[in-house]
């Protein structure tokens, strides 16, 4: 808490429905992504490299696995001495009766307490669902800069695309005067991101206030913003650049580790200067063998492969047999493709075996494939 | 928790690994691509439930210190566990007293506030796995004073040199130890790996040092082999011993056969080391990689064929690694061809096209070398 005065709170209760069976057992944060991570390595790796030290995770959907993967800090950097990372569910309290987080900004109401035994100054709300990198602290000195109540980043998003998102329109200063969710008429290309800083005071009188509201879906963009934007407060849009995605569908995860396959990708996982940590798995280095043909892939290790692996990404433990196919494809974690299988413009989820001479997927369809059960094959 | 602490040797003055050795000790070597040797006997006791190391170290700590860390990579019980790195301040490498027995009289009163009946010594210069739990239940049931492991090899005349051998009666004792002077097919490797009685290893560093000053561990036992019990166990499954340039460069050639490489690696035996934090390797177009072990962190896209790639390394366009072992972080530039070399972190070989070794002595690029 000293490095700049301000906690991170990153929430991670989303079901990501949109990803079918990926997200039946997890949380959409604890997805895995790009070979070796999970979606929520990348804000907790950006807080631990913003040098913010304390983290609350808000989990709520499926959160066996996410509550045990956050609560391990060290693994982000963040367990020195008054740093840590806090899994925070809904809770029973003394003078409250046990309820879920009924929205973003209830989801953080429930926990002023926890907020409060820092008495930060500033406040930052984060998704646990969105892969990119950004550095905090310069978004903190902006923040002062415009001596703002809260910023807010944005990104510019194509015009045509910008109806899919919440829309800041801003003045010349960059202050925001209009908010608008998903507009059909957008005036602006400027999306926000989800990724807010408050000045913590300001923010716990409006929180305290819309707890009490009966009419308020107790939502950032949906409440607490316009309620903001309303009273006169400033409000200013911090435009963000580079590699940013929420991966809502399995055709956009595809896509994200696609992504990874391009020469200088925005993303950059190989940035010494600003990595992204992650669960430190034993596994063996790659093994290559001697039929092996590879031609633009990310592959991790842990990985066997003995057959032909095009434009494809394999996470730890991914095994390709000898005269296999994987082209155009994803193969999550300890997913295995046996001898003479073809594997096509599919997502295999983690711990799938793909049978002898089977195939999946096919290079005209429209979408992405999703295999998630064990596909029979010769044998 | 075991009932023994574990001792971790450093390569005594026999051991000489040219190029490698001058920049950091032998269980600092980068083995693998992305292990180091000494990965493989700590792992060995983590598994094995030993929670109480010490690691000895001679000269140059810094890369063994940085990698060792607190220890927590080798799933160390951070509380009741502990790994001390034993430096012994009078030691220098090919200095004829700098022997183990000097570096355990340093510390002695380590070893001595120890509370464990028992200790399990291994060697930083050998790779293998093994089950030290069932070492030392075997060794207190059979009544030994002490037991050691070998590995019965059939290539002793060209490899295993300056290793210590066994002579073993029938019953499995321990006749005498002494060094492989590569005159027979078919030795008993000694895999300097012992339990014994704490009692009994400090009684017996104390009498090879009162004894004479350039006496080293195996020297005493020697000595000794009749007046106690010695049992010599079997060791089977992957084994190499990195004494010299040749064997370090074929122990790792060897593990690129999958095949090979399950002898040394289970499942349920995980080989612990510290991580890096580096991103999976992206292999571009036009990339070539067959019969290759890669670390993650690389950049391929040129051709690599039977070799090792460590951590972070670059292969530009064009350029053919083939029978090498690359450290971490070394860049093969555009359409350089390299074969049968070892090629020490850091280095760049961008300017030279070819560099070519015979592959019956392959080649050595130094540390932070440019070419």
């Amino acid at each position: 808490m000293k490095q700049n005065n301000m906690l991170a709170m990153i929430l991670a209760g989303g079901r990501g429905s949109r990803l079918h069976d990926l997200t039946k057992k997890v949380a959409k944060p604890a997805v895995s992504y790009g070979g070796k991570y999970r979606i929520i390595d990348f804000p907790l790796s950006n807080c631990a490299n913003s040098g913010i030290d304390v983290v609350g995770v808000l989990t709520q959907y499926e959160s066996i696995l996410l509550n045990s993967y956050v609560a391990a800090g060290r693994r982000w950097g963040l367990d020195a001495k008054d740093s840590g990372v806090y899994v925070l569910p809904p809770r029973e309290k003394s003078d409250a009766n046990l309820d879920v987080y009924r929205g973003t900004a209830d989801a953080i109401s429930q926990n002023i307490d926890f907020i409060d035994t820092y008495s930060p100054e500033y406040l930052l709300i984060l998704s646990g669902d969105h892969i990119y990198k950004m550095n905090y602290a310069k978004m903190l000195a902006y923040h002062k800069e415009c001596k703002a109540d809260a910023t807010i980043a944005v990104i510019e998003v194509p015009m045509r695309e910008a109806s899919r998102f919440g829309i800041m329109n801003t003045n010349d200063t960059g202050r925001i005067i209009e908010f608008e969710e998903k507009p059909e008429q957008p005036k602006s290309n400027l999306a926000s991101m989800g990724i807010y800083i408050f000045n913590w005071k300001l923010l716990r009188k409006m929180l305290l206030a819309d707890m009490k509201d009966p009419e308020s879906n107790h939502d950032f963009g949906k409440d607490i913003i316009p309620t903001m934007l309303n009273d006169g407060k400033n409000l200013y849009a911090y435009k963000f650049k580079g590699y940013w995605k929420d991966v809502g569908t399995i055709d956009s995860l595809w896509e994200a580790n696609m992504d990874l396959l391009d020469k200088n990708n925005e993303l950059d996982l190989n940035d010494s200067t600003w990595k992204i940590y992650t669960e430190d798995v034993t596994a063996l280095p790659q093994y290559i063998g001697s039929e092996a043909v590879i031609d633009r892939a990310f592959i991790t290790q842990g990985c066997v492969v003995n057959g032909e692996v095009k434009n494809s990404v394999l996470f730890t433990g991914a095994k390709v047999a000898a005269g296999a196919k994987v082209i155009n494809s994803v193969l999550m974690p300890d997913a295995e493709v046996a001898e003479g299988a073809v594997v096509t413009r599919a997502l295999v989820a983690d711990g799938i075996k793909i049978g002898k001479n089977a195939v999946v997927g096919s290079a005209d369809s429209k979408n992405i494939e999703l295999v998630a059960k064990r596909v029979k094959g010769d044998e | 928790m075991s009932k023994a602490f574990g001792i971790i040797n450093f390569a005594g003055n026999h051991i000489q690994v040219d190029g490698l050795q001058a920049y950091r000790p032998v269980g600092a070597f980068s083995f693998l691509g992305r292990y180091r040797t000494i990965d493989f006997p700590i792992s060995n006791m983590s598994n094995s439930g030993i929670d109480n190391i010490e690691v000895y170290v001679r000269r140059q700590p810094r890369s063994l210190t940085e990698h060792l860390g607190t220890g927590r990579h080798y799933n160390i019980n951070s509380k009741r566990g502990q790994l001390n790195i034993m430096y012994t301040e009078h030691n220098r490498i090919g200095d004829i007293y700098s022997t183990d027995i000097t570096a355990y009289i340093e510390n002695m009163d380590c070893i001595e506030r120890i509370h464990l009946p028992y200790v399990v010594l291994a060697p930083s210069y050998m790779i293998y796995t093994a089950d030290y739990s069932t070492f030392l239940e075997e060794h207190i049931e059979s009544g030994a004073d002490i037991s050691m492991m070998y590995h019965s090899v059939d290539n002793a005349k060209e490899a295993f040199l300056n290793c210590n051998t066994l002579n073993i009666n029938k019953q499995k004792g321990v006749l005498s130890i002494e060094p492989n002077h590569g005159n027979a097919k078919n030795k008993n490797i000694s895999m300097d790996t012992y339990v014994m009685s704490k009692e009994l290893f400090l009684e017996l560093v104390r009498k090879a040092h009162s004894t004479s000053s350039m006496y080293t561990f195996a020297d005493i036992l020697n000595e000794k082999c009749e007046d106690l019990d010695i049992r010599a166990v079997s060791h089977r499954g992957y084994f190499a011993a990195i004494c010299d340039f040749n064997s370090y460069y074929h122990a790792n050639m060897d593990l690129i056969d999958l095949k090979n490489a399950s002898g040394l690696f289970n499942p349920d035996w995980p080989i612990y080391t510290r991580t890096n934090d580096s991103c999976p390797t992206q292999y571009f177009e036009g990339s070539k990689v067959t019969s290759s072990v890669i670390s993650n962190g690389c950049l391929i896209e040129g051709t690599v064929e039977n070799s090792i790639i460590g951590r972070g390394c670059v292969i530009k366009p064009g350029a053919i690694v083939k029978n090498c072992v690359i450290s971490a972080d070394v860049v093969i530039g555009k359409g350089v061809r390299v074969e049968n070399l070892v090629v020490d972190k850091h280095a760049r070989l961008i300017r030279g096209k070819r560099v070519i070794a015979s592959p019956e002595k392959p080649g050595y690029i130094r540390r932070g070398d440019m070419l």
